[in-house]
Parts: structure tokens; C-alpha cells; sequence
């Protein structure tokens, strides 16, 4: 690709941002992943690791070992020769988590089905139906970040958050979704919680997932619950 | 190798961390570990250890400890009152320890965090190769009373027989009291207009909600001018930010690797290390400065972090060669 199809701030002396300048939001996450892959690989001496996620990449680098100026030209020098339209994965694995959605009214589902004009089995039926792309891992602790459902709304985050959201929450955001690894605080609006255990602190890496995977989520009944709790989560 | 152990007496507010989890942002996770990193740099390297080499983070509270085997420690970063076995000892040098005697490290002031390092260090689990804790992974802890730290190496006392003082004195400078931190302009200041320029009309009050996450401040806020969801993007350690509310956030090495705020302004490495000691209740100054600047600064601190490590290697180098020609000991 140009190198005009990014643009790369400093961002602080220790940290670059690539931020894609494609009219293509996919070519974009492709390229900023492919971008940050590729460092990855490469094991650049002074750079510590990219942060890749939906149209952006950030950089993160020791300003001893190198200089940010060294870096932004190594990385119009790589744009140049990454393939945008190349898919990011040549065969994503596919993960199907099962999904107690809330339909005792404990969590958001409701409040989230209002917002929409929907009632609460569509909202169970749009979330289950699609198939997500892993876009990139967020806080906390690796979230599978996804594009949200085909609501006909952004849904809105809650005006107080909670202070304490538990590991296996299924929630939506925006025009976003995710499931929540770790317990956390948090502002997502929850639907439903699965009983699969995401993270591996034994396995490295310790996500299951990678960006280019795929998720379906798959409605469960509280005996299946039941059954399947602390199961890890695979690929299918 | 498992060579002995340190007994915990007293945990008050510690935890064994490092240099941080350098591979962790890219899988979503945070790159903690020692908050000043310059402090827990010089730990190390007072003991002859990597400096990335596992080590205690001690903040505030006081803290004791007895190791089962002769060990050689320092400690770093905000003063405090060092004593073994009830007598003083200094801090910012190498300190020998004999079995059974009690380290205790009382009245962390100047400071937020003090840093204890052990010659050969301490045998912890790693995760993404680094033992820094992550409390939301749940990996690694703070210490509690009666835990005990597994040493990889015993140290025999590095002292002058006849007078009990340590042979070595090495000069190493004290943590800067001024509350002076440097920023350079954030990615997104433009978000701001001309109030982004409010980051330096007045000190910012540090609030009690502080922590290795974030630093949560009062003051003259800048206002956000675009308005819009931004979608999440990497955000370094260090950014500064304006959420909904009436406080300035700035984030530390525990911050979400990602966010959805703009970035006003970005706090520099070697600044990160003064955010570390400073304590809710204090006053902080934001001073903009360049990235040029910046850059230099961090490679002028590390080149005397190289000079303090040579001047070191080559006293033990000495003592080494001394201690086996006539007392037939050594360091090791």
C-alpha cells in the first residue's frame, strides 16, 4: 500500500500511532493488523509490541533503543509493501459460544430490547444469527472485540457503571460486542453470560482467539448451563 | 535453583513485580510492573542483577522480612528508614543480610514507592514472560503475612570483618522532590482547540482514587471541541485524558490497552517514574516539552544507569578476587 494510506503520529516519546487513511474500514483493519503481524515477526530490537485494532496500530518502543524517527520510516517503509486486500487469516478458526441469555431479567436484555423497539427474543435471535469477526483483543484481558449485531440502533452504554462485571459476560455496546474474560468494571449493557472459561493462564498465548477468528454465539438453556460451566473455550 | 527463602513478617502493601509484561498490550493485557522503573533499575543493578530481574514493590506501608539465608539486597526509590536487625543501613547501596537477621523498611516518605532487590533474586511464576501481577488476569498478588519468597541464591556477607561496615560506597543519585511532570502533545490535542493549553495554567490536585492504573486529578480541565464516539483504539501508558466528569485522567502502566478517549497529551518516559512517587494529596505541574527532548532525556538517565552498573560489576569484581585470596570466600 502507499504510505499515504496512513497517517503516523508520535504519540508521547515512547509510542507511535498508525491510523489508516482507507475509505475501506475492512482494508483498513486488514492493514493495520498485517502491519502489526509483521513487527511482530520481525522482532525489532527497541520495539515492544503493537497494539493493532480497528483502523489504528499502536507502537509501543524503548526511546533508548531506538528513535521514533527510525521507527515512522521503517513503518512507511512496511506499508509500502503490505497487501491490504490480502485476508488475514487464510482459514479463521470458528468458536461457538454458548449463551444463557437473560430472559429472567437479572442483566441489560431488557432495557437493551426496549432501546431498540425489539422485543427480547429478537434481540436473542439478531445476536445468535450472525457471525462475528474477532476484530482485535481489548481491555480487559483480551476481550474479543466484534462488530455488533444488526440492531437498528447503537446501543447505548449505561449511565452508571457497574463496579464489578464477572468473567463469561455476554454484552453489547454501541454498534460493538464482546465477551468479558476477566472480571472487570464496566459500562456494556449485559444480555447473557456463558459458561466457558476463556482465558488459560497455563497456555501461551493465553486467549484462545486471535484477530481474523470467528465467534457465533449460541442459545442455552440453565441445564446446559449448568453442565458446561468452567469448560475452556476451543475452536470448533 | 531454590536457594533459601524470605520469610514475610509484615506484608503491608508489597508485591514482587518487575520491568512489566512487554508482550502483554498486544493480547489486551496491561504492561504493569514497577511503576518507577528508574528506582527499580538501580535495585537491581546495585546487586549485580538484570535489570529486568524480578523484585519488591513497597508501597507506602511498612514492611518486614527475614530471609533464612545470607543475602545481599537494596534498596531504592522513595526514602524511607531501613534498619536490619534494628541497626541502620543505607539505602542506595548494597546491604548485606545474614540468616535469621530482620529486614524492616519503615516510614516510606518523600515518595510513594520503595523497591527491594536480592542478589540473584526470587524464583516466581512467569506469565507472558514477566511476573509483574495483573489483578484483572488474577495472576500473581500482593503479599500477605506469613508468605514466603523462594531466593534463587545465597549471598555471603560482603563486609569488612573488623569494623562490620560494608566495603563500597556507590554514588547514586536521590529521587528529584519536585512534582514537575513533562508531556509532549497528544495525538488527538487537536480535539482540544485552545483550551488544550489549560493543562499548564496551574498545579492539578492528585486524587485519592489514584493508582497503577491511573492517576485521577483536579484542576483547570480541558474541554473535548469534537464531539463523536471515537472508536477503541491502543492507548499508550501515559496518555492524558479528559473522560465525562470533573477529573483528569492519567494513565500508569495498569491501564486498559485500549480506550475509546482522546489522547491530549502523553506524560514522557522518564516522567512516568516522578508520577510513581507521587501520593494522592500532593500537587503536580503538567511543563509541555518536545519529543526530541524527551527522547534525549531517557538516553541520558539510562547511560548513567550503564555507568552505575559498570562501576558495580567492577567492585565485586574486586571484593571477589579479595574475599577468595584472603578469607577463601566469595560472592557466589
Amino acid at each position: 500500500m502507499s504510505p499515504a494510506s496512513v497517517v503516523i503520529s508520535f504519540s508521547g516519546n515512547a509510542a507511535l500511532r498508525v491510523a489508516s487513511r482507507l475509505a475501506d474500514r475492512e482494508a483498513g483493519w486488514r492493514l493495520v493488523h498485517h502491519l502489526a503481524r509483521f513487527i511482530d515477526a520481525a522482532r525489532v530490537p527497541g520495539i515492544d509490541g503493537v497494539v493493532p485494532t480497528y483502523d489504528a496500530a499502536l507502537i509501543e518502543i524503548d526511546p533508548v533503543e531506538v528513535s521514533l524517527e527510525q521507527v515512522r520510516d521503517y513503518v512507511a517503509h512496511l506499508i509500502d509493501g503490505l497487501d491490504a486486500d490480502r485476508p488475514l487469516t487464510e482459514t479463521p478458526r470458528c468458536f461457538d459460544i454458548p449463551v444463557l441469555y437473560d430472559l429472567d431479567g437479572e442483566l441489560d436484555l431488557q432495557v437493551v430490547a426496549d432501546a431498540q423497539g425489539l422485543s427480547v427474543a429478537d434481540v436473542v435471535r439478531l445476536h445468535s444469527e450472525s457471525t462475528y469477526v474477532v476484530r482485535c483483543l481489548g481491555a480487559p484481558g483480551g476481550s474479543p472485540m466484534l462488530d455488533g449485531p444488526p440492531f437498528p440502533f447503537p446501543v447505548p452504554r449505561l449511565t452508571s457503571p457497574r463496579p464489578h462485571v464477572p468473567q463469561g459476560m455476554v454484552s453489547v455496546a454501541g454498534r460493538q460486542a464482546t465477551i468479558t474474560p476477566a472480571p472487570a468494571p464496566g459500562g456494556w449493557p449485559l444480555i447473557g453470560r456463558t459458561p466457558l472459561t476463556v482465558l488459560d493462564l497455563d497456555a501461551e498465548p493465553f486467549v484462545p482467539y486471535e484477530p481474523g477468528d470467528l465467534i457465533r454465539f449460541r442459545p442455552i438453556d440453565a441445564d446446559e448451563y449448568e453442565s458446561l460451566r468452567g469448560t475452556r473455550m476451543v475452536a470448533r | 535453583m531454590i536457594a533459601g527463602a524470605l520469610a514475610v513478617s509484615e506484608a503491608g502493601f508489597a508485591q514482587v513485580t518487575d520491568l512489566g509484561r512487554r508482550r502483554g498490550p498486544r493480547f489486551g493485557v496491561p504492561v504493569n510492573g514497577a511503576l518507577d522503573q528508574r528506582s527499580a533499575r538501580i535495585a537491581n543493578i546495585l546487586v549485580g542483577n538484570a535489570e529486568e530481574a524480578p523484585l519488591l514493590e513497597i508501597t507506602a506501608l511498612d514492611v518486614e522480612f527475614v530471609p533464612d539465608v545470607d543475602i545481599l539486597i537494596a534498596v531504592t526509590g522513595a526514602a524511607c528508614h531501613l534498619t536490619v536487625d534494628g541497626v541502620e543501613r543505607p539505602s542506595r547501596q548494597p546491604v548485606s543480610v545474614r540468616a535469621g537477621e530482620t529486614i524492616a523498611l519503615r516510614h516510606v516518605h518523600g515518595g510513594l514507592r520503595a523497591y527491594l532487590a536480592v542478589r540473584g533474586s526470587f524464583d516466581v511464576p512467569l506469565l507472558l514472560g514477566s511476573c509483574a501481577p495483573d489483578s484483572v488476569l488474577g495472576f500473581g498478588a500482593r503479599l500477605g503475612n506469613g508468605a514466603s519468597i523462594p531466593l534463587r541464591r545465597a549471598t555471603v556477607p560482603i563486609v569488612n570483618d573488623h569494623f562490620g561496615a560494608e566495603l563500597y560506597r556507590f554514588g547514586v543519585p536521590q529521587l528529584s522532590a519536585d512534582r514537575i511532570v513533562d508531556v509532549t502533545d497528544g495525538p488527538d490535542a487537536e480535539d482540544f482547540g485552545e483550551t488544550a493549553d489549560r493543562l499548564f495554567d496551574e498545579p492539578y490536585l492528585v486524587g485519592p482514587a489514584s493508582n497503577h492504573i491511573g492517576l485521577r486529578m483536579t484542576g483547570s480541565l480541558p474541554d473535548r471541541r469534537v464531539q463523536g464516539e471515537v472508536l477503541s483504539r491502543g492507548v499508550p501508558v501515559g496518555a492524558v485524558e479528559v473522560p465525562p466528569g470533573d477529573e483528569l485522567l492519567v494513565l500508569h502502566r495498569g491501564r486498559g490497552v485500549t480506550a475509546g478517549y482522546p489522547v491530549l497529551a502523553v506524560v514522557t518516559s522518564t516522567s512516568l517514574d516522578v508520577l510513581a512517587q507521587v501520593r494522592p494529596g500532593e500537587r503536580v505541574c503538567f511543563r509541555k516539552t518536545t519529543v526530541a527532548a524527551a527522547s534525549a532525556r531517557a538516553r541520558a538517565d539510562r547511560s548513567e544507569l550503564d555507568s552505575l552498573r559498570l562501576r558495580v560489576q567492577s567492585a565485586f569484581t574486586a571484593l571477589d578476587a579479595l574475599s577468595t585470596t584472603t578469607t577463601g570466600r566469595n560472592l557466589q
